[in-house]
Formats: structure tokens, sequence, C-alpha cells
């Protein structure tokens, strides 16, 4: 997909949707608004892109109920919405539009959750980004340390230059919400490798080390579950200057979830999952066998994190032999640790050795 | 010598009496104390305001007394007729003054030995005296006394006696007549389901006449509990009459002592006035089947003989006691009562007609709060008992009465029950009232209703049909909210749709008629009743939708409260009765996307005695918000109300042979002064509230000054109502 639509072009597509709904209502039949089925059971591996993208299964929003006639009136408003900021050359935050909502009557959202999934659902049935529909998620991107070269285009539309190594602060540099070459351009680097890392606490631990130096590495801050933006700039770098990401989580079932969205593509944005995933990222640690190898404190999972490893048994993403054993295990075993766990061996230990051993399994570090 | 033992012997019992009963008089607690003073305290009002036809206004205040532990001060006070100055040391001074032990009646006060119990318990707990003040309306002054009991002699002991002014309510404002008592007792506050505060509010329930004030204080005289219930009804319970033993509940000790202590010269004589029920045809054939002369004195009836009499008391067709010894409370008010304090939530009410259990006329009603929000969701249901007006407090788990809501399957009413057994579980209150001219209890406690199958059929039936309207009233809203929710498409969203997506392309808007066919793909119904507090009528508007592809004819056919008093009005239809509280009306046939709209309004009834309809139809095709008439129902129905008017039929013409017998000169004709004797027997049960010569007047279609026979008959129909009827009697049981 996508290289940046013209306006016309975006125009053209959302048109496209609400003629469905109207032509269905020349007919005489109810308004329907086609789109994929978002879910586990309709994502599939394309050979061709490397990554997981919905499958063939479409579901229709049809208004002959009243849940479902208020999507599209919902989606009308969004588009109109839309519509009129690309006409202004405005653009809003998703949480704005959703407040913007409220005057919106039969067609208001109830939360804001409702809304964000809402523009996803235009994003899927258009082929647009939420950036073509002048729409800005709130969430921020993650922080970035490492000997990295780039340029962003500030709100004053100069260019400026900066190593997020030399140039930032101990809170390394911020990624904004648009990552794109017109925004971000990626000047120069000197790193084998490219290390995200699940939780601040860690992240703050190895920038503290000096790991970014010792281990000749850019530290990506993932903050939980990545943001488009963060995904995006992993993938922009990796593939630019061809170099290996390694993702170092805890031991749970959403860090294995954090891994597939950032090596796979999530399940929610599979539409740009070849935009957004970078294939052959690896899984770092921490790993089940980890747990009993490093004789880590651990936590017994909870009834909640025993229901999502199940339901990742049966999520195509790991259907490899090495993840369902990953899994598996967890099961047996009934526990799962924090990455701040090897802190039971001391500070540096994490840099020291757990690092140094793991890393040399993939060739690196050394 | 002997006459003055004995009458040491029963005086010297009275307060040992007192101590050794004390746990059946309801004075075996600290707790159960207090509720049993107030308890004496308001049934003696609202019995003395009942029988002098006076609305009561009661209020009762518990103090606590400073510095002694366990120390209550009650203070009641009434607005009834005070106690003449005679009678006042009678009345608080001995034990079992009074006559109700005597007749048979519904009375309130069955339980306990009265007011003079109170003094007895304040003076055994305290050694403290009660303070009285009483006044009377023809008396310029309020008479004020401190009684105390002598209880060797069981007689009152008055000090500090004098004439007051200024005897003034709870407003400040004078007395005219009323009666103020203040007793100082062992005691103890509670809150909660034994507690005072809890007695009056059900006593508030079932005496809809009554304001009842309730106040609380605490050491330091500040305000810890209260409410005040303003009576919702100006209308006193109707006074009860008293009537004679009916055969079916006699048993043989006391039918030989009725025959041993008759004044009557003749067994005739006997049979005719002891018993209610005994028509003469009856008392001729049971004298016959026991082989005994109607002319022999009732003392000499052997023992054997009056075995035979008791046996041919089960064998010959009798009438059945009159009922109108009874005082319900009336669905109506009971509802009124339950909806005080309560919001937004379901209530249902029921009178059943009155029944008869071993002779004793016998009614149950009964109510339930869905949604009562101050009842726990998790716990059992919250249970109302009451026997003749009387709050039951204790006992409940092996009470008539609980037993008869935990028999009912209320699962299939929509009542989480689990198993089947004990009581249902939610957030629900459900109401019993049993009033009886004989309530039978477990013990003499007089806290449980005893078992009684009759009794208990009579309970289920009624729990059984608020059941019903239970399940009713969740499957409507649940309807109407699918309902409400399939027009708001239709209506509001999919126009919006059309009107937004044409202007966002630039096209014409397209035609909706097809689309929402489509989506209804359905006939609904709409149905609404409201009270015009203008014109006080109820209004009720049917609205059919035919949502459909195609057109559709219905019937219509809506339940309405059919009875006396009530009439049709504003009917622009037309229509016919299809059958007792059912309505029919053809509508013409309604196209797709068009409707069809059935109004009309009905005179007659009171405020909230009507809330919602029932529709039925007859025509292909469902309809969503009404049922599909069921045929043999109403085939039922018809036969049902044609026997009950045979049964009425029968009853009249074997009254008016009855009556007959007062045809003194054989004449085939009552004159007046015939007519006044039959009145006096079994025809004045039969019409009820008319005096000989209205009847006459009205009855003698001929001119002739007299009735026959046929006339009398005819004077017993029109005086027969017709029971009320509901429809949903007639639906399948939720079980």
């Amino acid at each position: 997909m996508s290289e940046a639509k013209n306006r016309e072009e975006v125009i053209q597509s959302l048109n496209e949707v609400v003629a469905e709904m109207h032509d269905r209502m020349l007919k005489g039949t109810p308004p329907t608004m086609t789109l994929p089925v978002r879910a586990k059971t309709n994502i599939e591996f394309n050979q061709r892109l490397g990554v997981y993208k919905y499958g063939k299964k479409q579901t229709i929003r049809d208004a002959s109920s009243l849940g479902s006639a208020r999507q599209l009136l919902r989606a009308l408003h969004v588009i109109e919405f839309i519509e009129e900021m690309i006409d202004s050359e405005k653009s809003s935050t998703l949480r704005e539009m959703y407040y913007i909502s409220e005057g919106w009557g039969l067609g208001k959202f109830e939360n804001q959750n409702g809304s964000n999934n809402l523009a996803e659902d235009l994003e899927i049935v258009t082929k647009c980004m939420r950036e073509d529909f002048k729409l800005r998620p709130e969430e921020d991107g993650a922080r970035m340390i490492g000997n990295v070269t780039i340029e962003e285009r500030n709100r004053r539309g100069e260019w400026m230059t900066i190593n997020c190594r030399d140039d930032v602060g101990d809170s390394g540099y911020g990624l904004p919400y648009n990552v794109e070459p017109e925004k971000i351009r990626l000047i120069d680097e000197d790193v084998d490798y490219i290390m995200a890392i699940e939780t601040g606490g860690m992240f703050d631990r190895l920038v503290e080390n000096g790991f970014d130096e010792d281990s000749r590495c850019a530290l990506i801050h993932l903050k939980g579950q990545p943001a488009r933006s963060t995904r995006r700039m992993i993938k922009r770098m990796s593939e630019a200057w061809n170099k290996p990401v390694m993702v170092f989580a805890d031991c749970d079932p959403w860090s294995f979830r954090i891994f597939a969205s950032i090596a796979y593509g999530a399940i929610k944005t599979a539409h740009i999952s070849e935009y957004l995933a970078t294939t052959g990222a690896e899984y770092l640690g921490i790993t089940a066998d980890d747990i009993e190898a490093y004789d880590l404190p651990s936590d017994k999972l909870t009834p909640k994190d025993i229901e999502a490893l199940k339901a990742e048994l049966s999520d195509p993403r790991f259907s490899t032999g090495a993840w369902q054993d990953q899994i598996n295990m967890m099961l047996e075993n009934g526990k799962k640790a924090e990455q701040q766990s090897l802190a039971k061996y001391g500070l540096d230990y994490v840099t020291d050795e757990y690092l140094p051993q793991k890393l040399a399994e993939f060739g690196l570090g050394g | 010598m002997a006459r003055r033992a004995t009458s040491t012997m029963k005086q010297a019992s009275i307060s040992e009496f007192f101590e050794k009963n004390k746990h059946f008089l309801g004075y075996d607690s600290v707790q159960r104390s207090i509720i049993t003073a107030v308890k004496e305290a308001i049934d003696n009002s609202l019995d003395a305001c009942e029988e002098h036809r006076i609305l009561p206004t009661i209020s009762i205040e518990l103090r606590r007394i400073p510095n002694k532990s366990d120390r209550i001060l009650m203070i009641a006070q009434d607005n009834g007729p005070g106690i003449p100055a005679k009678s006042i040391e009678k009345v608080f001074g001995s034990l079992l003054f009074g006559s109700r032990f005597h007749t048979i009646r519904q009375t309130r006060g069955q339980q306990g030995i009265g007011i003079t119990g109170v003094v007895m318990y304040s003076q055994l707990t305290t050694g403290k005296t009660t303070h009285v003040v009483s006044k009377i309306a023809k008396d310029a002054t309020a008479l004020k006394m401190d009684i105390g009991l002598d209880t060797k002699k069981n007689a009152a002991i008055v000090s500090n006696r004098e004439r007051i002014h200024g005897f003034v309510d709870h407003n400040g404002l004078p007395v005219e007549h009323g009666l103020r008592i203040e007793a100082p007792m062992k005691a103890k506050f509670q809150r909660g389901k034994k507690s005072v505060g809890q007695y009056l509010r059900m006593t508030a329930i079932v005496n809809p006449h009554a304001t009842i004030r309730f106040h609380a204080y605490n050491e330091d005289n500040e305000l810890i509990d209260s409410f005040v219930s303003e009576r919702v009804t100006d209308r006193l319970p109707r006074p009860v009459r008293e009537i004679k033993p009916h055969p079916h509940g006699i048993e043989i000790g006391s039918l030989n002592r009725l025959l041993r202590d008759s004044s009557e010269r003749n067994m005739r004589g006997f049979l005719r006035h002891t018993f209610s029920g005994i028509p003469m045809r009856a008392m001729k054939e049971i004298l016959q089947r026991s082989d005994i002369d109607q002319k022999i004195a009732p003392g000499e009836v052997s023992p054997e003989a009056s075995q035979q009499i008791l046996t041919s008391f089960s064998e010959v067709r009798l009438m059945p006691p009159p009922t109108d010894c009874l005082s319900p409370i009336e669905d109506l008010l009971i509802k009124k009562g339950l909806e005080k304090g309560v919001d937004s939530a379901f209530v249902s009410t029921l009178t059943r007609a009155p029944s008869v259990a071993n002779g004793n006329p016998f009614q149950v009603e009964v109510g339930l709060i869905y949604g009562n929000a101050d009842v726990s969701a998790e716990g059992p249901i919250e249970v109302l008992r009451f026997a003749n007006r009387v709050p039951l407090m204790y006992q409940q788990g092996g009470c008539l009465l609980t037993k008869g809501i935990e028999s009912v399957s209320w699962k299939g009413y929509g009542l989480d029950h689990p198993g089947g057994k004990g009581l249902p579980k939610g957030a629900a209150t459900i109401l019993v009232h049993l009033a009886s001219t004989n309530v039978q209890f477990t013990s003499e406690a007089k806290e449980a209703v005893a078992e009684n199958e009759v009794v208990m059929t009579e309970i289920r039936k009624a729990l059984q049909e608020i059941g019903r309207h239970l399940k009713n009233h969740k499957k409507k809203s649940a309807q109407k909210a699918k309902t409400k929710e399939k027009f708001e498409l239709v209506n509001e969203i999919l126009p919006a749709i059309a009107t937004k997506a044409s202007n966002l392309l630039g096209r014409s808007e397209p035609d909706l008629g097809p689309i929402i066919t489509k989506i209804m793909n359905a006939v609904f119904c709409e149905d609404e009743v409201v009270w015009d507090k203008e014109a006080k009528v109820h209004r009720c508007e049917i609205k059919i939708h035919n949502y459909s592809a195609r057109p559709r004819a219905y019937s219509i056919l809506a339940q309405y409260p059919e009875k006396e008093g009530v009439e049709i009005i504003e009917n622009d239809l037309g229509g016919k009765r299809e059958v007792r509280g059912i309505w029919c009306w053809k509508l013409d046939t309604i196209s797709p996307n068009e409707e069809g709209v059935i109004r009309f309004a009905l005179k007659g009834l009171a405020h909230n005695e009507w809330n919602s309809t029932e529709v039925f139809f007859r025509g292909a095709g469902d309809i969503i918000g009404a049922s599909k008439i069921d045929e043999e129902i109403l085939i039922e129905i018809q036969k049902e109300e044609e026997r009950a008017l045979e049964v009425v039929k029968e009853q009249a013409s074997m009254i008016a042979e009855d009556a007959m017998e007062s045809d003194q000169d054989n004449s085939g004709d009552l004159d007046q002064r015939e007519l006044e004797d039959a009145m006096e027997g079994v025809l004045g049960d039969a019409i009820p509230q008319k005096l000989p010569e209205e009847v006459m007047d009205t009855h003698d279609l001929d001119n002739s000054g007299t009735l026959d026979q046929n006339e009398v008959e005819t004077a017993i129909l029109e005086s027969t109502e017709p029971k009320e009827w509901k429809f949903d009697q007639y639906e399948e049981s939720g079980e």
C-alpha cells in the first residue's frame, strides 16, 4: 500500500464507502459497509511481503440492527469530518475527533475506543492511512538512544540534524507521531543492531550502564504495546541500514504479542503490516527457558495470563514449533518473569552477563 | 367459702400468669417487649377509631430514659374517641377486659392481653405507673391520671387524677378527642427486620386509612429513627358483621355444648337460628337423615343423634357462610401502601374472592414489589406477613403464609429460585395477608399461621396470579425495549444515514419505504394506558404498525377491567364486547408502512386502577407486542361465565324458596311485614345494605304491594355482583 495519496484520491476512496451505502438504498435494501474480519481467525501469512495480513473473510455491517446502523451513521459523520479537514487543510487528534463527535447527535460515539476503531475501519476499507485522513494519534512515539543521526523537519519547516547519542539527554530522542520521509530523514549510523526494550526501567538501566556504546546498538523504548510510529521507525531503520532487530521484553503472554506486532504485524493493523512489521526481528528474551536457566524470581500465571497463552496457541503468528514450545513450557511451569528480575544478581548483571550471552546466540555483541 | 377461694386464686394468679406466659404474651425479651407494647397501643387505637368511624392519626414516640440502662419511655397518642372517665380504670387496670374472644368476626386484637399488659409490664420492670391522658368529644377538658395495678385484686390503682386544659396533638393544636399513654419500661431499641420501625411500616401498609408517625430519640434527646406515613385513602375499612357459626366448622364438642345451652324451643329453630348457611330445605333434610323430630327440644337430643347431625352437615347441600364479615384491605389500597417510598419499581397486588375453610370464611390478599432497592439482590426476598391486618414478625419459617410463597415455582415467573426450594432470591418483596373469622395459629404465641390445605391453595393461586403479572411485565418490558430500538432505527438513524450519504455524494435521497419494510419485516403493536387527570378517565391507545411488505387485516382484542360502574367511552371505532373483560375491534386493512390506531377511554375507575392492557389479535401473521387470541380460552371464559351465572341462579332460588317460609299466611306472596321477617334471615345476607321498603319498591313489578317468589329471586340476582373477572387467570401458568 500506500505512499501518501493526494487529496482527490482520498476523497474518492471515502466516497466509495458512502456510495456502497447509497447504492444499496437505491435498490431498496438496507445500507451496508463491507470490511475484513479483524480477528486472529482472519490473518494469513503473506509470502510475498513476509508479514501477516488480513485474509479474505469479510464482514458486512448491515443497518438492519440498531448497533450496526449507528456505526454506519457514525462512519458518515467521520467521513464528512475528514473531508472538511482536507478542504480546510487542518488536522486533529483522534481524541479531538471523539470530543467533536459530541455534537453529532445520533452519530456520536460512546467512548474513544469506538472512534479509534472506526478510524481504523475506514483506513482498511479505503486503503488510506490515517495520516491521509489528517487524524493524529494521541499517543507519542517512543524514546531512542544510540549512535544514529537523523534529520527532523521541525514545526517551522526547517530540517534539523540530530545525533541520537550526542545531541540528546538521558531520556533520549522522542519519536514524533509521523516518522515518514517528509518528516524524518535517516542520515547516518554507526551501530551493529537495534534493540527494542519493553519497559522504561530496563531502558534506563541499559542507558545508565552505557550499553548502547559498549554493545554498538540503538536502544528503543517500546512503552508497552508499541505505537505505530515506533514500529514504523524500527522498520525504516532496519530496512534502510540493513540492521538486525532484537526485542528484549518480559516473559509473559503480553510481551509475546508485543514481539509479534513488531515481527509479524498486529491483528488490529494487519491492513498495513507490510508497512509496520520488521520481518526478521528476533525475540531475545526473556524466554521461558531463561527463567529456569538463570533461576529468575518469578510470579504465578494469573487465570487471565493462562487464557491469553491458550489463545496464542491457536494464533497463526505463533504457529511455529519454537513458539509453541515456549508457550507450552510456560503453561506447564505456570511461571512468568519480568525483565528486571535479573537485578537479583546485581545492577550490572544484565549488561555484563545476560545480554552478551543471549546476543552471542545471534552472533551479535561480540 | 368455696367461692371466695376460687376468686382469691384467680386474683393471685394474674401477675403470676403474666410472668409464666410472657413468652406468648410477647414480653419475653427486651427487644420484643417494646414491639409488643407499641403493638398493643396501636391496635387499641386502630380498633377504637374503626368502631367510631374516625380516620386514625397515631403518633408513637420512643425516648431513651437517661442514666438507666435499657429503659425506654413509650408515648402513644391517637385522635380516637378517648375513653369515658368511668371506663378508664377498667380498660387499663384489668386483664381480659372486653368481649372480643366471644364473637365470630374478623378482629385485629387477637394476640396478647391488650393495653393492660403494657401497664403490667411497665410496673413489673420499672416499678412505675403509666401516665394516661384521655379526652372525649363531649367533655370540655381532658382527664389525666397515673395508673398502676393491684395484681392481687386485678384492679387499677389510680393516682394524681385531675382535669386539665391544653391537651394538644403533634402540631400543638388542641385535641378534640384522643388518648395519650406514657409508659416507661425495660426495653431495647433496635432497627432492622424485627423492630418497632418495621412493625409500624408494616402496620401502615395494611391500614392505608391511617396516618402513622414514628419518632425515636436517644439518651441525648437526638432523633435516631423516624418516619411519617400519611394515609392514602379516606375510606375506613368497612364495618364487619358478626356471623353465626357455619356447620362445616363445628366439632362434636361444640355442637353438644350448643345443643345443651340452646334457648330454642325445638330443633327446627335450633338449626335455623344457631347456624349460618342452613336453608329450610337443608334443615329438613338434616333432621330427616338424623331421624330427629323437628319439634323436640335441643336439650333432648341424644349424643348418638348429635353425632348423626354432624355427619349430615357434611352430606347435605348447604349455603356457604356469608363473607361480608371479612374486611379485606383491597388490592388497590395495598398497592398504594406498597408504592409509598418505592421508586419506579413494579408493584402488583391482588385480592382473591372470599372462600371458606372448615366453615370459616377467609380471604387472601397478596402483593409483590419487584426491583425494590431496599432489599438486597443477592439474598432472599423480603416477606411481609399479616393476619387480619396485624403484622407477623416472628417464626417466619414455620408459617403457612411463608410456605405458600415457597411452594410456588418462582423461576417460571422470572425470580431466581435456586432448586425451587425455600424463598426465591432477589430485590423483591412479597406480601401475604390472611383475613379470616378464625385464623388458626401454630401456637399460643400467634406468630405463625397453621397448616390448612384450603387456605394454602388460595395463597398459591393468588401468588401464581401476581407471578403471571410479573412475568407479563418482564416480557412486555423486554419486547417494548426491542420495539423501541427498531423504531429508533427506522425512524431516526436510517433517515439520517440517507440524508448524510446523499449530501456527501450530491445525489438525491432514496425512498426509504422498501428498506424499512425489509429491516422490520413485521407488524408491531404499541399500547399505552394513561390517566387523564382532568377528565378523570383512563385513555388507552393501541397502534398497529404494518412494517411488512404486504397489506394486513386484523381484528384486535384488548383486555380491560370490566366491572360494575366501569364504562367504555370515546370509542370511535365501535367494536363489540367479546367476552367479559375483552373488547374486540375490526381494523381496516393496513397497507405496508401504514398504521391502524384504536383509541378508547374508560370511565369509572380510580387513578392507578388500570395501568396497562393486554392486546390480542385474530388474523394471519404475527404481531410483535400482541398475542394471537386463543379461541379455546375465549370459549372457556364464556362457559365459566355461564357456570358462574348458574351457581348464582341456583343459590338465588334456594334463598328465595327459603324466604317464602316467611309467608305465614300462605298467600304465595310476601307482604311488607313478611318481607321484613325474611330479610332478618338468609335473605338479608343475600341483599345486604338495603331496607325491605327499598326492595319492595324496586322489585314489586306488578305493583301488587307484595313480592312473589320470582320477584324475590330477581331481587337477589340483581344484588349479586358478578365477581370481577381477570383474563390472565386463564393463561397458562408459568410453572
